[in-house]
């Protein structure tokens, strides 16, 4: 039975396939009725019939079907009446009959049979040797066409299989990705200052955006308190982009911290930098641009800048015209190395009076290499002019603008931009204000 | 934005001469720097590169030159530019790194 289970034959609709066998076997033989059996447990179905009108199923009782399923060979049974097992089925004692029967076992290539090719008349007949050889072919011919079907069921069988393991392992894929996602971000914020601090008498703006689409990037910033009134700010860039290059970002942040503890002039915080990121082997080839610079208050307003690049494109020192829009200046240290690349490097520092009204605004080269429509440059001279056509000097406000330049470009940045815009407000204000407004953006195109 | 780019290399004494042609940007800055890595770890890492032929450098190809610069000296050897577009040339002042690197006008060597 399991092989009949196996063929998965059982109750299925009618088939044409099997139907023209069993009408072939009515011509072939010139009988009146020829079916095409399977045997069940308990009774034996009739998977295709002809001249048989409304039988579909008989019971399991012995004489024909029942008999012929037990032989190797071809049953026949020349007249019913004279055989004892065959004068009681339901066939010969039913509407259908059955006088002379022959039937052909249906047997697997390992020896199972799960049915018989019959023929039946209402007149006792015999056969002879080459007709029941043809029958015994029929019978093979529907074994072929069921070994089709059971090729043609597990081949669907294991493309549905196949279908539903890629389906599972897209959905992983998916829920991999997502934690990925997640976990970039977690990381990413340990990368970043959550929000800029709130420093007295300034205000502070900062743009951030990555090129990758996991939003982790290579360029960095951040603003801290060195104690008595004493500020710190630095922004810059790892060469190169994603984790790799975000492995150095945090190095190179952590360094920077903590040599401004030890060091006051800017330019020696760059050189103990530039020895740190040379010395641990972790990094590489990777080395970075940077700005560093420290604040300290001036009596009469604003604040004193103390500030050294290290390869890092020039920052603007911007202050009102007195025509309504801005004098843009470039700030650059001359001589300030690449840090992290070479032993002999260099640096330099200088200071610069950020008085009331003035600002500082540090970026980081994916600004001046945002394409144009026509595939040029914006370039120093492109941002400083911009800058220049502002009427504020308010950090939020020149933050937002350049933020609204980037986007209006006709091509999508590739690479990470970071800005930060310190401000001094025009007059001292009343009373303090009750944070620093930031914008912080994480567009990634 | 993502060129073509090809580097021919050719021997004169112990100097290799690389001619670089088309565009040098984030896609292509990677196949520059293991172009020539491979000229100095088949040992010669005196390395000239002709820049007359590029027609855009960006800060990855400002990087790999740099990575460059670093294996040549690793090995003894030194990089050399000629024609150098403006760009890179202000790149190379703003990081303080053009004084490491002689560069020339043109090639000082005809083939």
């Amino acid at each position: 039975m399991a092989a009949v289970r196996r063929y998965d034959i059982l109750d299925t609709p009618p088939d044409a396939a099997f139907n023209r066998v069993a009408a072939m076997a009515v011509r072939l033989f010139d009988v009146p009725a020829a079916s095409v059996t399977i045997v069940d447990t308990d009774r034996i179905w009739f998977k295709a019939t002809y001249g048989l009108d409304g039988v579909t199923e008989i019971g399991r009782k012995p004489g024909l079907c029942a008999s012929a399923v037990l032989r190797a060979g071809i049953l026949v049974v020349p007249d019913t009446l004279d055989d004892p097992a065959a004068r009681a089925n339901p066939l010969v004692t039913g509407p259908t009959g059955a006088r002379f029967y022959a039937g052909a076992p249906i047997t697997t290539a390992d020896g199972h049979r799960l049915g018989t090719v019959n023929i039946l008349d209402t007149r006792p007949r015999s056969i002879t040797e080459t007709d029941a050889q043809i029958l015994a072919d029929l019978a093979a011919m529907v074994m072929d066409t069921l070994e089709l079907r059971l090729a043609a069921l597990r081949r669907l069988r294991q493309e549905q299989e196949r279908r539903k393991e890629q389906e599972q392992a897209r959905a992983q894929a998916e829920r991999d990705k997502l934690m990925l996602a997640a976990y970039a971000a977690t990381l990413q914020r340990t990368l970043l200052p959550p929000v800029l601090p709130t420093v007295p008498g300034m205000e502070l703006a900062c743009h951030y955006q990555t090129a990758s689409t996991l939003d982790v990037g290579g360029d960095f910033y951040d603003v801290f308190p060195l104690g008595s009134g004493r500020w710190a700010f630095f922004l810059g860039d790892v060469c190169g982009k994603g984790s790799e290059a975000a492995a150095v970002t945090s190095l190179t942040r952590y360094t920077l911290r903590e040599a401004a503890q030890h060091h006051h002039d800017p330019k020696d915080v760059l050189a103990a930098l530039n020895s740190a990121l040379l010395l641990d082997p972790a990094t590489g080839s990777r080395f970075c641009t940077c700005v560093f610079g420290t604040l300290d208050p001036d009596p009469r307003g604003g604040y004193t800048v103390a500030v050294a690049t290290g390869g890092h494109p020039p920052l603007f020192h911007l202050q009102p015209d007195g025509d309504g829009h801005l004098l843009v200046e470039s700030v650059l240290p001359p001589g300030g190395m690449l840090v992290g690349a070479l032993p002999e490097a260099h640096f330099a520092s200088l200071t610069l009076r950020l008085a009331l009204g003035h600002s500082l605004l540090l970026y980081t080269d994916g600004l001046t290499e945002a394409r144009r429509r026509d595939g040029s440059m914006l370039g120093e001279h492109g941002v400083a002019a911009f800058l220049a056509s502002r009427t504020t000097t308010a950090a939020a406000v020149l933050v937002e603008d350049t933020v609204a330049l980037i986007a209006s470009l006709h091509q999508q940045t590739s690479d990470d931009i970071a800005i930060l815009a310190l401000s001094v407000p025009p007059r001292p204000p009343h009373a303090p204000p009750a944070g620093a407004p930031t914008s912080r953006s994480t567009d990634t195109p | 934005m993502t060129g073509n780019l090809t580097m021919t290399v050719q021997h004169t004494g112990d100097l290799a001469l690389i001619a670089v042609s088309g565009e040098i940007d984030v896609v292509t800055a990677a196949s520059l720097r293991v172009g020539a890595l491979e000229v100095i770890e088949n040992g010669c890492p005196r390395l000239v590169l002709d820049l007359g032929r590029v027609t855009f450098c960006d800060s990855s190809g400002f990087n790999a030159l740099i990575n460059i610069l670093r294996s040549a000296r690793n090995a003894d050897g030194s990089l050399a530019l000629t024609a150098v577009p403006d760009r890179l040339a202000r790149m190379l002042e703003l990081t303080g790194v053009g004084p490491l690197l002689a560069t020339y006008p043109a090639a000082p060597i005809t083939p």
